[in-house]
């Protein structure tokens, strides 16, 4: 229970739109542990893109309550949330959302910047994420000059340059052509087997199965929670 | 995030955009440009006029029938009230007086001034007493100034200016040549030193005779300007008030009754020269409060417009940690930069604009040496002003919505 990275209780969202309330998320009840690699799937309007909100405290839950490492997130306020982010949660998106002015290093070091880590520390472990990445030698390249696959790498070593407990990803293979989504997952594979804990969103059975657990949301609810054998993963959990 | 990094962050995003931000900063350019030159025009002046009036010299002033009147109605009461300054007036402070020093007079008029085929028209002539000379000092570049005994015996002789000397001798020794006006032929005993020019008007086109020639040659009907200089310049009030007393005496004045003449001090031409710039100042002040207001509604707009284009990055910065106030602080250093770097171009423009009056217009600019630390502040107070709404909406964003926009 305490090495657990995200657990939730009864997680409810609901949304006012216009004179009706809509439940985006009836009561989630979602533990995972350190270490895991777990997918969420799910088709459009299942709730999964609110869970994911949840999950990577961008939003805060109508009803029921929410441990991320430890601390309850619930009823955190903008700011208790935005240090959250930057501490315990990387976020890999599906358009990548680099800043196009920026170089990958600049991008890189963006939640470093926000962590309020010096500049000297800051290109050190922003560069050693990249190279984490084998992008070492993209450094000084604008987004628009590197390629979709390139692109996402360098948005996951945004993601892990914090060390954080906890990556999120949005369909990030949802903007690449198969070859390059392959060398992705490839990617999240590695930082599984690094003991990095992985949460993937994605609405591809394909995907999903890359993970070592999947769990699926309809109508607002777990519908099912399937664990495969635990191969890589197996040593790391009691 | 720290000040460092935001400031980094709004050069950046203020360099992309520099056409944009260019023509953004375009009323906060006129504005500080407009006024700081305004600013230079008027430190000129006041500078200029104060450098002149010492020339007055202290413990002095004048008598005249008209002092310097600002409008219309003192106008046409100081018509109506005030006589004429009679050279028995200028007897009566000089002979009756016993707390000045020297009293002189001088009456003007303007003609045209020959020398055989030359011709200078509209040359000032002022028929003055030789000790207005002591008064109120010209340098003598050549020969002499008049002396009493010619002033008492009316002796046709004429103390030129500088135009005077160009305009008519050119290259010849104008000393004991001479010079005619109305017909009658001067001899010219001395010139002044060039003075230059005020407003486009030049100091140096005059002909000084013997007030007592001024009399035959134009009359008697002329008001005299007397000029006093105080035997003890720290207690000129107490002569100040002796003449008039002389002068209410002479003219038959009721206690009740105003003055019918005016006198002036440099300290008094002084005060109210300056109360006239600061007047002018402040209307200029208004009209270019309007510009610059003006100028921070465009900068809130484009700012504005900045932060709906970037909402995607406000939504990235969110998500990787950025709270409510680096927002604002990235937005509003943005904005204040942004403000100050027109400022910093207004006082350029304004320096080169008093550097081009001065250089090319008879206006005496001088470039105030508070105008870049106070620019600085306006722009700041600009730039914070109408950055903070746009700035507060950014921070306001929401994450989720942000990073859902295209």
């Amino acid at each position: 229970m305490t090495d657990a990275v995200i657990r939730t209780a009864s997680l409810t969202r609901s949304f006012e739109m216009g004179s009706t309330t809509v439940q985006a998320l009836r009561g989630v009840d979602l533990t995972i542990e350190r270490g895991e690699y777990v997918a969420i799937m799910g088709p459009s309007g299942s709730g999964k893109s609110t869970l994911m909100n949840l999950i990577g405290c961008l939003d805060t839950p109508t009803a029921g309550d929410y441990w991320l490492n430890g601390t309850s997130v619930a009823k955190l306020d903008q700011d208790e949330l935005a240090r959250i982010r930057n501490r315990e949660i990387g976020f890999v998106f599906q358009s990548f959302n680099l800043l196009a002015r920026a170089t990958a290093l600049r991008n890189v070091e963006l939640p470093l910047i926000y962590g309020g880590v010096t500049p000297d520390a800051r290109r050190e472990r922003a560069a050693a994420a990249l190279r984490a990445v084998d992008l070492e030698d993209r450094m000084d390249h604008r987004p628009n000059e590197l390629s979709g696959g390139q692109r996402q790498r360098v948005s996951i070593a945004r993601a892990l340059v914090t060390q954080p407990a906890l990556l999120l990803a949005d369909e990030p293979t949802g903007n690449l052509d198969s070859k390059t989504s392959l060398e992705i997952m490839a990617l999240f594979q590695r930082l599984f087997e690094a003991g990095n804990t992985i949460v993937l969103v994605t609405h591809e059975r394909d995907i999903a199965d890359q993970a070592q657990r999947v769990v699926t949301i309809r109508d607002g609810k777990v519908a099912s929670d399937e664990r495969k054998a635990p191969a890589a993963a197996g040593d790391r959990k009691t | 995030m720290n000040a460092v990094e935001a400031t980094r962050l709004a050069v950046e995003s203020i360099w992309a955009n520099r056409l944009r931000s260019f023509l953004t900063l375009l009323g906060v350019i006129i504005g500080i440009a407009a006024i700081v030159a305004t600013a230079a025009v008027i430190e000129g002046l006041n500078k200029y006029v104060a450098d002149k009036l010492s020339d007055l010299g202290k413990g002095t002033f004048t008598v005249q029938r008209f002092g310097i009147i600002t409008n219309r109605q003192d106008f046409l009461d100081a018509i109506r009230r005030n006589r004429r300054l009679r050279r028995e007036d200028a007897f009566a402070v000089r002979d009756l007086c016993t707390t000045a020093n020297e009293v002189a007079w001088q009456v003007r008029s303007t003609a045209d001034v020959r020398r055989g085929d030359g011709l200078l028209k509209s040359c000032e002539v002022g028929g003055i007493t030789p000790a207005i000379l002591e008064i109120e000092p010209f340098e003598v570049a050549d020969g002499r100034i008049i002396l009493p005994f010619e002033e008492q015996r009316a002796v046709p002789v004429a103390f030129i200016g500088n135009d005077v000397v160009e305009q008519l001798f050119g290259n010849v020794d104008p000393i004991g040549k001479e010079l005619r006006i109305k017909g009658q032929p001067l001899r010219v005993i001395g010139t002044a030193r060039k003075k230059g020019s005020f407003l486009g008007v030049s100091q140096d086109n005059f002909v000084k005779i013997p007030y007592s020639l001024h009399r035959k040659l134009y009359g008697t009907d002329r008001s005299v300007r007397i000029s006093v200089q105080a035997a003890d310049p720290s207690r000129m009030d107490e002569c100040m008030d002796e003449v008039r007393a002389i002068l209410r005496a002479r003219h038959h004045l009721r206690p009740a009754e105003d003055d019918d003449f005016d006198m002036l001090t440099a300290a008094g031409i002084n005060d109210l020269w300056r109360s006239l710039t600061t007047t002018i100042f402040s209307i200029a002040l208004f009209v270019v409060g309007i510009s610059l207001v003006v100028g921070g509604v465009v900068i809130m707009n484009i700012m504005l417009v900045s932060v709906i284009e970037r909402t995607r990055e406000i939504g990235v910065r969110k998500a990787v940690g950025a709270r409510q106030r680096d927002i604002v602080l990235q937005f509003l250093i943005e904005s204040t930069l942004l403000s100050c770097v027109g400022g910093v171009i207004g006082v350029a423009v304004a320096y080169v604009a008093s550097w081009a009056l001065r250089s090319f217009t008879p206006l005496p600019a001088e470039f105030p040496v508070w105008a870049p630390p106070v620019a600085f502040l306006v722009c700041t107070g600009i730039g914070v002003f109408f950055g903070i709404s746009p700035a507060r909406r950014a921070a306001a964003l929401d994450p989720i919505e942000a990073l859902r926009t295209e």
